[in-house]
């Protein structure tokens, strides 16, 4: 309107003002439809300004998606540069790539998270081996521990067990000892019981013989003579009736008393003969005292000759 | 003729300038084809799962954009095809941030859960800082 002002020629003054009117009246309308435009404009860019700026300016978000942004920017540029029928189109676009610099940008953060989180991941699996493996380490030294322990354990059984067994021989070579011991008691009692059974005998022997030794302080029985008749004349052959007489000397010598047989012979016809006949009979009579018991060994026989007395035998005992 | 040219001179330039807009007569194929393609990786990426809303606003745009190519608009579907860009775009970064959102907080929940399994303390196994 102002170079309408400055370039209006002169001449023509009325038509010219009215037609300057006219345009300057649709300039004005235009302008000012254009001051609206231009206000709503700015309302948009002022908005995707704000939008724009918030998102840089973002601690987190304002570096991760700088292409995005530089893109955001530039489509932000031509907004301020194009037409108003164009404006729809350029705030579509604009308010698109500020959209996509944000969602980038948060992506971004998120995978980036996600980055961290498998490094976590990985770090909870070595961190679970690791204990696992010291558990494991822990789980070997305890059973090589009681291991040791049992090891141990078996060494005190078997010591305990060797001292046993040798408290054992011990005790068996006691019990051996002990049976020698009672073997030696009992042959000791057996002797000790022999020798009472042998003092038993001897007693009961000299209980049997009290009989006699008690006569011993008495004398021994007196001599026994047989006369002539006792033999068959001539001979030194006993009588059959003779035989109880023998019997008696027997019992008289009893058990240990020394038989000793004196054979007479008389003086009629050879004394020689007369001794060996008198000797014949001393040996007959003891033949039959040996016959009824009495040892040979306790029986003496002499024969004697030339005696007044006539024939007859004279048994005497003796002590020993 | 001079008064015509000095009056008419700005409503000229002005007419000028909104109809180039409209009469831009080359075909936009690069721009349809990036966008196309966009739209595809967004749906490669998973957006119909982690930006199914961003990747659905691409493809209306893709579809605008083509009609307007059907109408040979080329005018019209120029800025289609760029606004599509965009939004395939963002359908795009939506899904790789909702991937990146998931794993995470999946692989928060299966650390917390190793943790408490082999009973590993948080300073023991994964101190990250």
């Amino acid at each position: 309107m102002i170079i309408g002002k400055w370039d209006l020629p002169f001449g023509n003054q009325k038509k010219l003002r009215s037609a300057k009117f006219r345009f300057t009246a649709l300039t004005l309308l235009l302008l000012g439809f254009a001051g609206i435009a231009q206000a709503k404009d700015d309302l948009d860019y002022d908005r995707l300004r704000g939008s724009l700026n918030q998102l840089r300016d973002d601690r987190v978000l304002g570096a991760l998606a700088p292409a995005e942004i530089a893109l955001a920017e530039q489509s932000l540029a031509l907004l301020t540069t194009t037409g108003r029928k164009e404006h729809e189109h350029f705030v579509y676009l604009t308010e698109r790539r500020i959209d996509i610099a944000y969602a980038t940008a948060q992506a971004v953060e998120r995978e980036r998270a996600l980055q961290l989180l498998d490094r976590e991941h990985d770090q909870i699996l070595i961190a679970a081996s690791r204990r696992d493996a010291e558990q494991a380490r822990l789980e070997l030294e305890k059973q090589r521990i009681q291991s040791l322990a049992q090891a141990e354990e078996t060494d005190r059984l078997r010591a305990e067990a060797d001292a046993a067994r040798a408290q054992t021989e011990q005790t068996s070579a006691q019990a051996d000892t002990a049976k020698k011991q009672a073997a030696q008691a009992r042959k000791l009692a057996d002797a000790q019981a022999r020798e009472a059974e042998l003092a038993r005998k001897e007693a009961a022997l000299l209980a049997a013989s009290g009989a006699k030794p008690l006569p011993k302080a008495a004398p021994l029985p007196g001599p026994v003579t047989l006369g002539d008749n006792a033999f068959a004349p001539g001979q030194a052959v006993l009588k059959p009736a003779v035989q109880a007489q023998v019997s008696k000397i027997a019992a008289a010598a009893g058990a240990s008393a020394h038989v000793h047989i004196e054979a007479h012979a008389d003086d009629a016809g050879s004394a020689k003969a007369n001794l060996a006949l008198a000797k014949e009979r001393a040996q007959a009579v003891r033949d039959a005292l040996v016959a009824t018991g009495i040892a040979a060994g306790r029986v003496s026989v002499v024969g004697r000759g030339g005696q007044k007395a006539g024939r007859h035998v004279v048994v005497s005992f003796s002590e020993r | 003729m001079t008064l015509l040219r000095r009056y008419n001179l700005p409503a000229l330039l002005f007419c000028v300038s909104t109809l180039t807009g409209c009469a831009t007569a080359k075909p936009p194929m690069a721009e349809m084809d990036d966008a196309a393609r966009r739209v595809e990786a967004a749906r490669a990426a998973g957006a119909p799962t982690y930006a199914p809303m961003e990747l659905r606003a691409a493809e209306e745009r893709l579809a605008l954009a083509r009609a307007a190519m059907r109408k040979e608009d080329y005018g019209q579907a120029a800025p289609l095809a760029d606004e599509t860009q965009a939004a395939a775009d963002l359908a795009l970064a939506r899904a790789r941030l909702g991937k990146a959102r998931e794993k995470v907080d999946a692989l928060a929940r299966e650390n917390a859960q190793l943790r408490s399994d082999l009973s590993i303390d948080p300073e023991q196994g994964g101190s990250q800082r």
